[in-house]
């Protein structure tokens, strides 16, 4: 009998293991083989010079000689804090946020806001072995960064083991987390260590990231109500809805920003208080929220009739119908759009230097244009400030993806 | 007996809880708060000028402007006004829409088809080119781009390329063709657009002649032939009746500095501008072309191969006339977003619109001029919001 069974083939060559994928994938065809081949090179190529570059004629000192006016702009300098010592602000804001992303994990227990969490918290701690002198970097400043660690434990314990670890919870934190880095960037003046920062003086990244989370959070809700407007049958909510909606949408951002400084001052009293952050806070997000409406309303369009009409004949009230039947289908089919608006609205953060506020890719550009012997490295500096935005940026859509998959998009 | 009035013994839904008659209020309301704010401003703005004695108003549109406009191409002298300024400006912001949307549009479908290719290397080449240019601001781009241009030679140590092409930081100069006299160029380019017309009905007559008989016809080739025949005759007709209606004309560095003469040079603003523009909304256009290939149902194509249509076949007449429809909306969206980018010509050197805008604001009032370029923005916006509407209706597809 046992003779009969044949000795097992190997497979073919061509068709498992790296020759099989290399066949399967680069060459199954004679033009994709060319491609292949042609592309490969170029690519080889151009890794090997940019590699070549990027590593011994490329001169990165000036990132370091920049340093942490990257991150806080001149919040530290001389005109902006008589006696240097209000970096600490900054840090505990940064330590506010890494407890609420603690939190997160706690409450979630793990999957993506666990590798998030533990990905910060060791990229923040790491900084704070940067090669500096002691007397560029001091320990204090130092300490600061490592205590993100401990931040995120303490923010995962209280989650844990606390009432505070639900959504509601977060949410009240996180919101009194950014009105108390408001207030302490800002300080408060008559308290010693707290002594009063202009906003001209706020800037880099802390800049770009405080006018995010401002306008994410705003943009959103503002956004929605801007689209049920539009979709409104009362005809004086519908025509203003549709008027902001595009002129909001046809005009460059920078000419809109132009106008908050030039045309908002006149047309408040004298008396109001000129805050170039806050305008430019409330400019972006009624830029964003214009967009944000035209892509709720896009969801609005594809839910189902079916829907509402079976809601109202449930006895539901129309707002009910509103709140808890459409805007939870809506939302979810839109969220690639969502954040994809966000993501702009992060990137547009860095036009505010028409206003004359100093972000991040300003500090890069004043700083190339006031010390004309870095002139040389200027593509390493704009490669540094492109890489920091796109970590942000690839981090918002790489968590709106797990969120999509989380909710079963395009699944149901 | 006396009679109660009506609105007394009325026992229908309250008031305030009345549909109709809450949405008239939300609705007088609301118009009420805007009219009120809109005229607090007003009120405010008219103030202002009246305590602080600033300009406003738009009488300033006659005055000479007298600052150069660093790169135009209609006819400008200082001496012009304010108002032909802003045209100036305009039609810059305009030209670089144009060639912009167009090469972001080749550029973005490239990219697009590459990131379906089943070549795994060319797919993830084009994933990698797609979510870096994507997820960077377009400013720290076109920075980038800038200074890069700024650390090339300058004009008189310069790279040359065969004596033809000029590379260094005022721009590329290339040869371009030189328009002759303008009856030469107008009577040529009537002759050919006539052509052009012949060309595209015979391509239409022999499509369908061939489709009705299955006899090769040969449709596109005919078509190219007769426009490129009666372009080479009215050439050689015209040139020998008056002159050539272009001719080429090879750039040459001139005098001590070596400034280039002749030639078309896309200067060193414009080229930035362009780079960063069509290489940011390429990488947009690329997902959108994506998606909608993507969005054709397979049986479409399987269908279409059953058929016996070849691979290219099925792509130009399956896949991409159903992919277009879902590519369009978004397509026009991006080209108005490039439109409105354009506005950043200014950080890298190029007089777009909304440069000229904030040099002017130093000689007149800046809110009228702000006023003004917003509107052109918003004409252009809504031109192209009419344009895809137009398809919209064209294709006849109504919903998302």
């Amino acid at each position: 009998m046992m003779a009969n069974v044949r000795p097992m083939l190997r497979p073919p060559r061509f068709e498992a293991g790296v020759l099989g994928w290399a066949h399967a994938n680069l060459f199954n065809s004679w033009h994709n083989s060319v491609l292949s081949v042609v592309v490969g090179a170029v690519l080889l190529l151009a890794l090997w010079f940019g590699l070549r570059w990027a590593i011994l004629t490329a001169d990165w000192s000036v990132i370091a000689t920049v340093g942490g006016r990257f991150v806080i702009g001149s919040y530290n300098s001389d005109q902006a804090c008589a006696g240097n010592n209000c970096f600490w602000r900054p840090q505990v804001s940064l330590l506010m946020v890494t407890m609420l992303l603690g939190m997160g994990w706690g409450m979630a227990g793990g999957g993506v806001t666990k590798r998030i969490a533990i990905i910060v918290g060791v990229v923040i701690a790491l900084f704070a072995f940067l090669p500096y002198s002691f007397e560029r970097m001091g320990m204090d400043v130092r300490l600061l960064l490592l205590a993100n660690v401990p931040a995120i434990g303490a923010g995962w314990a209280l989650a844990r083991y606390t009432r505070f670890g639900t959504v509601k919870w977060i949410v009240i934190f996180s919101v009194a987390a950014f009105l108390l880095t408001i207030i302490l960037l800002r300080g408060i003046a008559g308290i010693p260590g707290l002594q009063p920062v202009a906003v001209q003086h706020w800037g880099g990244l802390t800049l770009n990231l405080i006018l995010a989370v401002a306008g994410i959070t705003l943009s959103l809700p503002i956004g929605i109500a801007l689209a049920l407007g539009r979709r409104s049958h009362l005809p004086v909510v519908k025509t203003l809805c549709v008027v902001f909606i595009e002129v909001f949408r046809g005009v460059p951002l920078i000419t809109l920003l132009f106008m908050s400084q030039h045309l908002v001052p006149l047309a408040l009293p004298q008396t109001f208080p000129r805050d170039s952050l806050l305008s430019a806070a409330v400019v972006i997000t009624m830029f964003s929220a214009a967009y944000m409406a035209e892509n709720i309303r896009g969801g609005l369009q594809a839910l189902h009739p079916g829907q509402e009409e079976a809601a109202r004949a449930l006895g539901l009230s129309g707002w009910q119908t509103t709140l808890r039947i459409s805007l939870p289908q809506v939302i979810r089919s839109v969220i690639p759009a969502i954040v994809g608006q966000f993501i702009g609205l992060f990137k547009d953060t860095s036009l505010v230097y028409i206003i004359g506020m100093v972000d991040i890719t300003e500090i890069g550009r004043t700083f190339i244009l006031g010390n004309p012997e870095f002139r040389i490295s200027t593509k390493e500096v704009f490669i540094f400030i492109a890489l920091a935005f796109w970590v942000f940026t690839y981090g918002m859509s790489y968590v709106s993806r797990k969120i999509e998959g989380h909710l079963g998009v395009g699944q149901r | 007996m006396s009679e109660i009035p009506r609105f007394l013994t009325y026992k229908g839904i309250p008031v305030w809880r009345h549909a109709q008659i809450i949405q008239w209020a939300a609705q007088i309301i609301s118009a009420f708060l805007v009219v009120f704010l809109v005229a607090w401003f007003f009120i405010n703005i008219g103030n202002a000028i009246a305590d602080r004695n600033i300009p406003f108003g738009f009488s300033f549109l006659d005055r000479e402007y007298q600052t150069p406009i660093g790169e135009h191409f209609i006819p400008y002298e200082s001496s012009d006004s304010f108002r032909y300024a802003l045209v100036v400006a305009a039609s810059n912001t305009l030209l670089v829409a144009i060639i912009g949307v167009v090469l972001a549009t080749i550029l973005g479908i490239f990219m697009g088809v590459a990131r379906l290719s089943g070549n795994w290397l060319v797919s993830k080449l084009a994933l990698i080119y797609v979510e870096f240019f994507r997820n960077v601001p377009l400013l720290v781009q076109l920075l980038f781009w800038f200074f890069i241009i700024l650390v090339l030679p300058p004009v008189r140590e310069g790279y040359v390329f065969g004596g033809q092409l000029y590379i260094n930081n005022a721009g590329i100069s290339a040869p371009g063709p030189i328009p002759g006299s303008l009856g030469a160029v107008l009577t040529w380019v009537v002759l050919v657009a006539a052509a052009a017309a012949v060309g595209v009905m015979a391509h239409r007559k022999l499509t369908r002649r061939e489709t009705e008989t299955g006899k090769p016809s040969y449709p596109l080739l005919t078509g190219i032939a007769i426009v490129f025949v009666v372009g080479v005759l009215s050439w050689i007709v015209v040139s020998v009746i008056s002159e050539a209606p272009f001719t080429i004309s090879s750039p040459e560095p001139q005098g001590r500095f070596g400034r280039i003469h002749g030639g078309i040079t896309v200067r060193a603003g414009l080229l930035v501008l362009l780079v960063g523009l069509v290489i940011y909304t390429s990488a947009f256009i690329a997902e959108i072309v994506r998606a909608g290939i993507q969005s054709v149902r397979r049986g479409q194509i399987e269908a279409a191969r059953a058929l016996g249509l070849s691979g290219t076949d099925t792509l130009r007449h399956v896949t991409f006339p159903q992919a277009l429809r879902l590519i369009i909306p978004p397509l026009i969206s991006q080209c108005l977003n490039l439109t409105k980018n354009s506005s950043l010509g200014g950080a890298v050197g190029y007089t777009d619109m909304t440069n000229v805008a904030i040099t002017m604001t130093q000689t007149a009032p800046a809110v009228s001029i702000f006023i003004l370029i917003m509107l052109v923005y918003l004409a252009m916006s809504l031109t192209w919001s009419l344009i895809g509407n137009l398809y919209n209706r064209y294709v006849g597809f109504t919903g998302v």
